[in-house]
């Protein structure tokens, strides 16, 4: 079985090592990059095959417009945008609806990016 | 045998980076996670049952912020050893931190490894930081010094030679103008050093002046 290949657009640092350590513990997971700024992740996208990309800290009034951007070039994306001090967590995925999980774990971190890359088995 | 390990508690109300830090803290081979809060009430419960070595305290808490924390295990578990995790690199934040009595201040947006580096040296009974905020502390400390809100100890003031003959000539119970003749200089210029004198040692008049001196051994021999 193929691994889910995990790019990260993540801040503050502390957050964002937190979350590699956390996908990289994972046997069905692997992290393909990270970049600083979500807008090199239109560019790293182009050069590495991603399925699913975190990004934290962004605002989330309606579809940020890099999800726009994304999806646009990869239709199979997974975008799951973490707010600020991770109060929440918003799943986008081109032609859904945003789907929004408040206070997540890290379970449901792993559990949300499994479900939303096997939906089957969700 | 078994090196001791260092007991550290956490306390955010971030929940991944809270469990993040517990598996990643725990995988060092001296450190051992002792508990964790997700706001500052439950963490000050916790550190009361556990008395942990190093409390790591968010400074963002609900309920208590990291402040308000921090100022209460300095007064009541003076032992407990305080790291703020901070989010801006605000001087008046982090002066306020060490005010409440925090033994250390990190950045989240610093690395994992720092954070490592940081606890080790708070158990030490260290402080570590990065220039950064080296350099904001020591731009602080130079503001409050130039408004003289910190007092530099009279000990340490320095007097000029020029001001040690002015001192040691008025010992001699010698005027303004007498001194002013001896040192050939302006009266004025006496008046100045006089002013001069008073200011550095915080002292109101000339004769508190020369009591200094000669408490000091400071003053000059009779000519």
């Amino acid at each position: 079985m193929s691994k889910i290949n995990v790019m990260f657009s993540s801040r503050p640092k502390l957050l964002s090592e937190v979350m590699r350590n956390l996908i990289e513990r994972q046997p069905d997971m692997k992290v393909v990059g990270e970049v600083i700024d979500p807008i090199e992740l239109i560019f790293a996208l182009r050069m590495t095959p991603v399925d699913v990309v975190i990004i934290t800290p962004l605002k989330v009034d309606g579809v940020p417009r890099i999800c726009g951007q994304l999806f646009k070039e990869h239709p199979q994306l997974r975008v799951l945008i973490l707010t600020g001090e991770s109060e929440a967590i918003y799943i986008y995925q081109m032609g859904t609806q945003r789907k929004c999980i408040e206070r997540p774990s890290e379970k449901l971190i792993l559990d949300v990016i499994r479900e939303s890359f096997y939906p089957s088995t969700g | 045998m078994a090196k001791k390990s260092i007991r550290i508690f956490i306390a955010d109300d971030n929940c991944l980076l809270l469990e993040g830090l517990v598996s990643m803290l725990g995988e060092q081979e001296d450190f051992v996670v002792v508990g964790t809060a997700p706001n500052g009430s439950k963490a000050l419960e916790q550190i009361k049952d556990l008395q942990p070595e190093v409390a790591l305290i968010d400074i963002g808490m609900p309920d208590k912020d990291g402040l308000e924390v921090t100022q209460i295990l300095h007064q009541d578990l003076p032992q407990v050893k305080v790291i703020i995790l901070g989010l801006v690199d605000l001087t008046d934040e982090i002066m306020a931190c060490i005010e409440a009595g925090a033994n250390g201040y990190v950045l989240k947006e610093s690395s994992f490894d720092h954070l490592v580096e940081t606890i080790r040296s708070v158990h030490r009974n260290e402080a570590f930081c990065s220039p950064r905020m080296a350099a904001s502390l020591f731009s602080r400390i130079a503001d409050l010094t130039s408004e003289s809100k910190i007092q530099i100890p009279v000990n340490f003031v320095k007097l000029t030679g020029r001001e040690l003959d002015v001192i040691s000539l008025i010992d001699e119970g010698l005027s303004n103008k007498e001194i002013a003749k001896r040192l050939f200089i302006e009266t004025q210029t006496v008046k100045n050093h006089i002013h001069n004198i008073l200011d550095k040692l915080q002292l109101h008049n000339r004769f508190e002046a020369v009591e200094y001196a000669r408490e000091r051994k400071l003053l000059k021999k009779k000519s």
